[in-house]
């Protein structure tokens, strides 16, 4: 009970921190300037053409897939655990009774929700915004938004615990790997995470008239294959960041 | 090497090593830290830190073992025990000094009744309950101090490990702060004050650790601390008349090493302290040489720790 206590103190602890920090005001700015540009294109256009679900879908396969979900999972994914190392008050968690692998749990429990939260409620408010064309787009991409946000976040808590300047080196593997390695043609962009989000959201997409991009550039991976490889990677990144942070000594802490 | 300090071993140190990397932190350590306040002294890179971190859990040794009562000090259930006040002055600055203790008790898994109550037991233990209610981001260093030893206290732990605890505190706060610390350690509280300010920990401390290049050095009661020091050369300042006469016998003694006469006033070096207080004695009363006044002049702690230093490869 006491365990249960501690724990939840420790989650709504990094939630309210989290949710008052800076990674928020970093995520709003990208997410209002993405909300402007859903006003001006698509509000107001009655029409249901083919012409406009191919648009918005493109446009949410891009922004989201490739910028919003990375950032908004970046920032808070590196924050809740690299934002106690670098203020230095990781210590006081770490000299608690609470096992170290419940600490990022609670971290992790804390975070998800919030990325979720901000990456499902701008994805509705944009779908709202966009009319119709929207509304037929929410229910096809969700599921690989949420699978998307997970892997994601539990890729960056494992940055987190591994590297000190976690938040740094998130931002260079998001540049390299998701935006630059993540959109060449061949194999190489099965590095990158949101090959397979792309993956299914094109599949999800294509009953609705969604063209399949052309296979030089971009060959997608059946769903249930891109749907295990995200979940592979949620787990394996947050099984990882466990076994990591369990076991390693943070010297530089005091 | 193994020393014992206090009756009852609670902290315990077993041939601890420890690397980082290739570089040692702290050499085969052994020792017991037991009720009572025990400082730690040495200098910086001595290997305070290191055993601090290796006792608080935060470091697990290369070698050997550190057990808080009969538990690993990495273990969780270590933590219990274990009331950690870090040489850091980083917080939740966006939370009140009084929000911060109260978080780290319910961390300690206590109900919100409950971490109430221990919150404004610690607040007012260490001086702060009245000051409290504002944000940490404008406390000053000494009520930083204060909120750090209110967060170790607010569990009641029966181990205390508390780094540089006095820095920048005022001289009023010194004596509460130390009060508290030896009412504390009267409660039969384990204290260890790590410090680099020697008069402060003497002041404070029943035992003592002295650390030099990641090995203990010195370690007991300062009384034994300074039983150890009974072939430390050592300068004593005599008033005597006559004085020349009592320079030419002091000349022939083997244990003095240099005499050196102004006027009335001897400087002594002696290899033997112990030795020439003994003699000096019979010396005075056989020659009826009068003495005025006789003193040490690098007795203090600061120079025992020095040569202590010295005296280590």
């Amino acid at each position: 009970m006491k365990l249960l206590r501690a724990w939840t103190t420790l989650t709504s602890l990094t939630f309210r921190r989290l949710l008052w920090s800076a990674s928020t005001m970093m995520v709003l700015l990208p997410l209002t300037g993405c909300l402007l540009f859903i006003l001006w294109r698509f509000h107001n256009r009655p029409d249901l053409a083919t012409r406009d679900f191919r648009d918005f879908s493109e446009f949410l396969i891009l922004i989201f897939a490739s910028i919003v979900v990375p950032i908004c999972a970046l920032a808070f994914g590196t924050a809740s655990v690299g934002g106690d190392r670098e203020d230095r008050t990781l210590v006081f968690l770490l000299v608690r009774p609470i096992p170290r692998a419940l600490v990022l749990l609670a971290k992790f429990t804390a975070t998800l929700p919030l990325v979720l939260g901000l990456v499902v409620g701008s994805y509705w408010l944009y779908c709202r915004l966009a009319g119709e064309v929207g509304q037929v787009a929410f229910g096809l991409y969700l599921p690989a938004l949420i699978y998307m946000t997970l892997a994601y976040v539990c890729l960056f808590h494992l940055f987190a615990v591994a590297f000190r300047h976690s938040t740094i080196i998130a931002l260079i593997y998001a540049l390299f790997m998701e935006l630059l390695l993540g959109n060449i043609p061949g194999i190489a962009k099965r590095v990158a995470v949101n090959y397979y989000g792309r993956s299914i959201m094109y599949a999800a997409g294509a009953n609705e008239g969604l063209p399949t991009p052309d296979p030089r550039w971009f060959e997608p991976l059946s769903v249930d294959a891109a749907s295990w490889a995200l979940v592979g990677i949620a787990f394996g990144g947050l099984l990882l960041a466990l076994v990591i942070f369990s076991r390693r000594e943070y010297r530089d802490l005091t | 090497m193994h020393h014992a300090v206090g009756s009852s071993t609670l902290l315990s140190f077993e041939h601890v090593t420890k690397f980082y990397g290739p570089v040692i932190g702290i050499n085969d350590v052994s020792c017991r830290v037991g009720p009572g306040i025990t400082g730690l002294l040495g200098a910086n890179g001595a290997g305070k830190s290191t055993l601090i971190k290796l006792a608080s859990g935060q470091l697990r040794p290369t070698q050997g073992t550190v057990l808080i009562g009969q538990h690993q000090a990495w273990s969780t259930a270590a933590k219990h025990h274990l009331g950690y006040s870090p040489d850091l002055n980083s917080f939740y600055e966006e939370m009140t000094g009084r929000e911060f203790v109260y978080t780290m008790a319910r961390l300690h898994g206590f109900s919100r009744g409950e971490a109430r109550q221990r919150t404004e037991y610690a607040l007012e233990e260490v001086g702060m309950a009245d000051r409290a209610r504002r944000h940490l981001a404008g406390y000053s260093h000494g009520m930083r101090q204060r909120i750090k030893l209110a967060q170790t206290l607010v569990h009641d732990p029966w181990l205390l490990l508390l780094d540089e605890p006095l820095a920048g505190i005022d001289p009023g706060g010194r004596r509460e702060i130390s009060e508290l610390l030896l009412k504390l350690a009267g409660q039969g509280k384990t204290l260890l004050i790590s410090s680099h300010i020697l008069v402060e920990i003497e002041q404070l401390s029943s035992s003592i650790i002295m650390m030099s290049r990641g090995r203990i050095v010195a370690c007991g009661t300062i009384a034994e601390v300074r039983n150890l020091m009974q072939f430390r050369p050592l300068v004593v300042e005599i008033v005597a008349e006559p004085a020349r006469r009592l320079a030419a016998l002091l000349a022939e003694n083997p244990d003095v090493q240099g005499v050196e006469v102004r006027d009335s006033v001897l400087i002594v070096r002696t290899r033997n302290p112990s030795k020439f207080f003994d003699q000096i004695g019979q010396l005075v009363c056989a020659h009826g040489i009068e003495v005025l006044r006789l003193q040490t002049l690098d007795g203090g702690a600061d120079a025992v720790f020095e040569y202590l230093q010295q005296g280590r490869p």
